[in-house]
């Protein structure tokens, strides 16, 4: 049984719809992420099950029960703040103490559990120093620490990553993981980072203007994005607008302004549609092998990204698309030679409607 | 080029030496009367004659510590100062903690009349709890001096509590409660140790105010129950001599006294300055 369920849950701040009509669980271990632009509803949706805010309409499920009528202090949920929210005028040990006490954990268990909860944060010895004499990054493990020791059904983190400057955040991001996985720890991330999502969840959540856009594994989300803003949310793009047409048996072909493009369209109906083609599935040819369709461009110039080169090429109606080449030595045609550009029919995401 | 800024350099300098001079004589205004009072509380003389004194002598603090009318005046503003001062640190708190809350339409007006007494006159304030004490059929003096009082000890309270509410984030109140506290825990364990400079400040600002008031007192005393300024008061009227510079000296010291046992208790800093957990 799922340890979450949100059922159509809405939320309204006077007429602005903050969440709308929104619905998902999150099964027992799995760590999800809520990943979507600034202001579309990610920390509301958290608020609502940590119990800060009360949804207009829908259902909240934690466990099985109704939290309908359930307080914050009632719903056993772990919350680890944007800011950490460590109480400054209490000590590491404090900070932890603070939940168990609630809680009535006695007082010899709170103390063992305290060493216990600090060494799997690895910040033994830091017990009785005070949140002020941290550092960011220790704060915010002892943030996790504190909310993780009272054994929540369910681990809340609002941006957690947020506040640490970007080495930082790739170490701890790493660390978290960790953290969540030795717990076993049921959890969900919000972030507007789709790295930062990709690189922790077993599942994204991905939410535009209140709305939920898509569900799936980080993988899933990549390959096989739904709509224009997923595909355009998450990863590289290469945009072609036109028209889809079927023939028979299922393969389709979308007019384009470059031409007829052959595409397996799955369940998209005929009309407009924009291809999406990643970077690294659009590729130079030479010869005959691969390609099902080739565009006619010129090099503009090259980003050396490390392993890869990016590649940017104007094609014929002005469009500048991207490729990405593997840098391994080979000659590549120089800023304004032409080329011809491939991709496969596969490799091709067509998605309903026409960009803006 | 250089004529310029020798120019704007003499203009800096003359702003300078006005600037200095005005701070100069601030300072000067507020101490000499302090230090005069200081220095003739020590008077020889049985009378008050001219500045500075030749000789010196206690005799107008023995006369003050003989005097039982101001020693009851005394008692009785120390009584009064603290319990006014302990309601309305209390009923402050809670007001400011309420207001901080609170998100329905008067919240502004409501926070605007609590804060009122602040400015209207303590003589307005002293006359209307007088009608107020007598039409609620109060007539002991302590009662009504207490309730007048606290009326203008409580504002301060509230306002440099809810001033330092402010500054305390919502999420420390949010991560008690999800940590299984209780609302009135979490206001305990954490928003009121946060706030307490708040609240100290207040509670120092609303006794000193209790302490110094006449305007309120005058109206709310009755012959037994009379508070050291109204007492002061009354005598400089019928004979003035310079135990009122010894009472003066008593009270400086009773303030240094009191700043310096806040110092220890919150550190002083904390108190006229930036909170202890500000940012
Ligand atoms: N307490 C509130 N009152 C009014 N509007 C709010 C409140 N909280 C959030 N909103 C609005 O709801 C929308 C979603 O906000 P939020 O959930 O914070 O987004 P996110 O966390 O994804 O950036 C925003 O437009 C925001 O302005
Ligand atoms: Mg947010």
């Amino acid at each position: 049984m799922a340890v979450l369920e949100l059922q159509n849950i809405t939320k309204r701040f006077g007429a602005a719809t903050a969440v709308d009509n929104v619905s998902f669980e999150v099964e027992r271990g799995e760590v999800v992420a809520l990943l979507g632009p600034s202001g579309c509803g990610k920390t509301t949706t958290l608020r609502m099950i940590a119990g800060f805010e009360w949804p207009d309409e829908g259902r909240i499920f934690i466990g099985g029960a109704d939290m309908e009528v359930r307080q914050p202090y009632d719903r056993n949920v772990g919350l680890v703040f944007q800011d950490y929210a460590l109480f400054p005028h209490m000590s590491v040990a404090q900070n932890i103490a603070f939940g168990m006490k609630n809680r009535g954990v006695p007082r010899a268990e709170i103390s063992r559990r305290i060493d216990e909860v600090l060494e799997q944060v690895q910040l033994p010895g830091i017990a009785g120093r005070r949140p002020s004499q941290l550092s960011g990054g220790q704060q915010q493990r002892v943030a996790l620490a504190r909310a993780l020791v009272t054994r929540p059904d369910i681990m809340l983190l609002d941006e957690p990553l947020s506040n640490l400057d970007a080495k930082l955040r790739l170490q701890l991001r790493r660390e978290i993981r960790n953290i969540l996985s030795t717990f076993d720890c049921t959890s969900i991330i919000v972030t507007h980072d789709q790295e930062e999502a990709m690189g922790l969840a077993d599942r994204i959540v991905l939410m535009n203007r209140g709305r939920i856009e898509q569900v799936d594994t980080p993988h899933a989300l990549y390959q096989s994005p739904k709509t224009l803003f997923a595909a355009d949310f998450i990863g590289h793009a290469n945009w072609i607008g036109g028209t889809l047409s079927r023939r028979g048996g299922g393969a389709g072909v979308v007019e384009t302004a470059l031409g007829s493009v052959a595409v397996a369209p799955g369940g998209i109906a005929d009309g407009a549609v924009t291809l999406c083609i990643r970077p690294e599935r659009l590729a130079l040819v030479d010869g005959e092998a691969g390609a099902d369709t080739r565009l006619d461009a010129v090099v503009e110039r090259h980003d050396p990204i490390g392993a890869d080169l990016r590649i940017w090429s104007r094609l014929k109606d002005g469009t500048l698309v991207q490729s990405l080449e593997k840098n391994v030595g080979r000659d590549l045609p120089a800023p304004g030679s032409a080329v011809t550009l491939g991709f496969r029919a596969a490799d091709c995401i067509v998605l309903p409607g026409a960009r803006p | 080029m250089s004529g310029l800024s020798i120019s704007k350099r003499l203009a800096d300098a003359l702003f300078e030496a006005a600037y200095l001079s005005l701070i100069t004589l601030f300072i000067a205004f507020s101490v000499i009367p302090v230090i005069v009072a200081v220095v003739l509380s020590f008077d020889a003389r049985s009378f008050i004659g001219p500045f500075p004194p030749k000789q010196f002598s206690l005799r107008w603090y023995e006369s003050f510590l003989a005097d039982s009318y101001y020693r009851d005046g005394l008692v009785t503003s120390l009584i009064l100062a603290t319990v006014a001062t302990l309601i309305a640190t209390i009923a402050g708190t809670l007001a400011a903690i309420a207001l901080s809350r609170a998100t329905f339409r008067g919240r502004a007006a409501l926070q605007a009349a609590l804060l009122s007494p602040l400015v209207v006159p303590n003589v307005v304030l002293g006359f209307g709890m007088l009608i107020f004490a007598s039409r609620l059929g109060i007539i002991d003096g302590m009662t009504r001096l207490i309730m007048g009082h606290v009326l203008i000890t409580f504002p301060y309270v509230m306002r440099t509590t809810a001033a330092s509410l402010v500054g305390i984030k919502a999420s420390y109140y949010e991560a008690a409660l999800s940590l299984g506290a209780k609302p009135w825990k979490a206001l305990a364990q954490v928003t009121l140790p946060l706030a307490r400079t708040g609240i100290l400040a207040g509670a120092v600002f609303g006794f000193v105010t209790s302490f110094d008031d006449v305007g309120v007192s005058l109206f709310l005393t009755d012959a037994y129950t009379f508070t050291l300024p109204v007492a002061i008061l009354a005598q400089m009227r019928a004979n003035l001599d310079l135990t009122i510079a010894a009472l003066s000296v008593v009270f400086i010291v009773a303030t240094v006294l009191l700043i310096v046992l806040l110092d220890r208790l919150a550190g002083l800093d904390a108190i006229v300055g930036r909170g202890v957990y500000g940012r």
